[in-house]
């Protein structure tokens, strides 16, 4: 449900989204990343949708950084606690990462899924940000949306929907 | 189920419309000698499409040297091609931006995975300088998934049958329309513009975007909207209920000539390309 006040905003390929409760952010994933945080308390949140995990060739991550989990995630926690979320009160959550069905022609396309998971749950690991939810992997599309009033995501995938109410 | 959807097809007042004066104008064209007066009389005859001319025209995307106000302008600025282009964009736009409840896709969803496919086949022309005019390719590539618009309405009565074959995951996703419809989006769009009189290139390409290996008549066009389409795919734009549940064919590689670094660039050039497109999204 959207209260009349709420605001449904769209997180884009290579974006990162900022808001608070009552609004909506929502993205759309293949094997992509979105990585979620929110902080319970101030009910702020956040998703960064990225692409790949690195930038081989070093110069379009200066450009963009939110398409490569490398630079994106320092720039999404950098913005995460300017907006006033305190290191150590929240969380994250992860969800896209999906691979091709049957591939053997392409091993940049095989491969973007796992190593955008693997990566970015080492970069939350060193990091210290507790990872809390995870859907991940598959062939599936994901649509995703995060309710900052209290947290809870609404995982759409495969013909089927869930919310997921686990927050810290 | 095949029944229902034969008597759709064979029925072509419940066929997505298409305006009498776009599909006049795309013979018209196809006539070496046709001279551009004759084309803008044609064209005229259509006021919407008249009207988007003129403002797709003056869009970033299309960039004309000096401001346009009329059809003739356009096709003396932009020249035939791209003026043709504009037309199947616009044409299009009322038929591919639908919501598709079955596919769970949104109609801005849809638009833009039609929009994005058509910009990087135009794209995967220029970079590996095939013979193919790139009006050909973005056309192709807008209208790859028009069976789409066709086959969701009958999801519904499947979608159980649909969601169980999505959990074992043994075959593609046209795989599992094919089974379940007697008909994969494929071949229903190859009716669509069957009735529509569309060019063979486009037709062709509609039927075998998943299975270039079947395009006898026109592999490389062929080739090369299916590889646009599964790099778009796999980013997510337009993913739907099939997610990315199909293959990449060696045959399109091998025709096209696409290297794993080809593929990269255009996979990671897609946000800003999706920029670039956003004009036209908007329409």
């Amino acid at each position: 449900m959207l209260s009349r006040d709420s605001k449904l905003i769209n997180v884009g390929i290579a974006e990162i989204s900022i808001s608070k409760s009552p609004n909506l952010l929502r993205t759309t994933l293949g094997s992509c990343i979105g990585i979620v945080l929110y902080q319970p308390d101030s009910k702020i949140g956040a998703i960064s949708h990225i692409m790949l995990a690195k930038d081989l060739m070093g110069k379009d991550k200066i450009k963009f950084p939110g398409k490569y989990a490398e630079t994106a995630i320092p720039k999404l926690i950098k913005a995460f606690e300017d907006e006033g979320a305190k290191p150590g009160t929240y969380s994250a959550r992860i969800f896209g990462g999906s691979s091709m069905f049957k591939n053997i022609s392409s091993q940049f396309l095989q491969n973007i899924g796992e190593n955008n998971i693997t990566f970015v749950k080492e970069e939350l690991a060193n990091r210290k940000i507790p990872l809390i939810v995870e859907d991940v992997g598959g062939h599936e599309g994901r649509t995703i949306t995060l309710y900052l009033d209290d947290g809870r995501i609404l995982l759409k995938k495969a013909g089927m929907e869930k919310y997921l109410y686990k927050v810290r | 189920m095949k029944d229902q959807i034969d008597a759709l097809l064979n029925d072509v007042k419940k066929l997505p419309p298409m305006s009498n004066v776009v599909v006049r104008i795309m013979s018209l064209v196809q006539k070496p000698d046709v001279s551009i007066n004759e084309v803008a009389t044609e064209i005229s005859k259509d006021p919407s499409i008249t009207a988007s001319i003129i403002k797709l025209s003056n869009s970033s995307y299309y960039r004309a040297s000096k401001p346009v106000r009329t059809v003739s302008e356009s096709l003396m600025t932009l020249g035939l091609d791209t003026v043709k282009e504009i037309i199947m964009l616009s044409a299009s736009k009322a038929v591919l931006q639908k919501d598709l409840k079955g596919y769970q896709l949104e109609a801005d969803e849809m638009w833009m995975h039609s929009l994005v496919v058509a910009e990087l086949s135009a794209r995967i022309i220029a970079l590996k300088k095939l013979p193919i005019p790139k009006d050909l390719a973005f056309t192709s590539g807008l209208l790859h998934d028009i069976g789409k618009v066709i086959l969701t309405q009958f999801f519904p009565g499947k979608i159980l049958n649909i969601r169980d074959e999505l959990k074992n995951m043994e075959t593609t996703f046209t795989e599992v329309e094919k089974k379940h419809f007697g008909y994969d989006h494929q071949e229903i769009g190859l009716k669509v513009l069957t009735a529509w009189n569309f060019p063979d290139e486009l037709k062709e390409v509609v039927s075998c975007h998943h299975n270039p290996e079947l395009a006898h008549k026109f592999p490389i066009l062929t080739s090369v909207v299916h590889i646009a389409n599964t790099i778009t795919v796999i980013s997510g734009i337009g993913i739907d209920i099939g997610g990315i549940n199909q293959e990449l064919s060696p045959f399109a590689l091998k025709q096209v000539g696409m290297t794993d670094k080809d593929i990269e660039a255009l996979f990671t050039s897609i946000p800003e390309i999706q920029k670039q497109l956003l004009d036209l999204h908007r329409g």
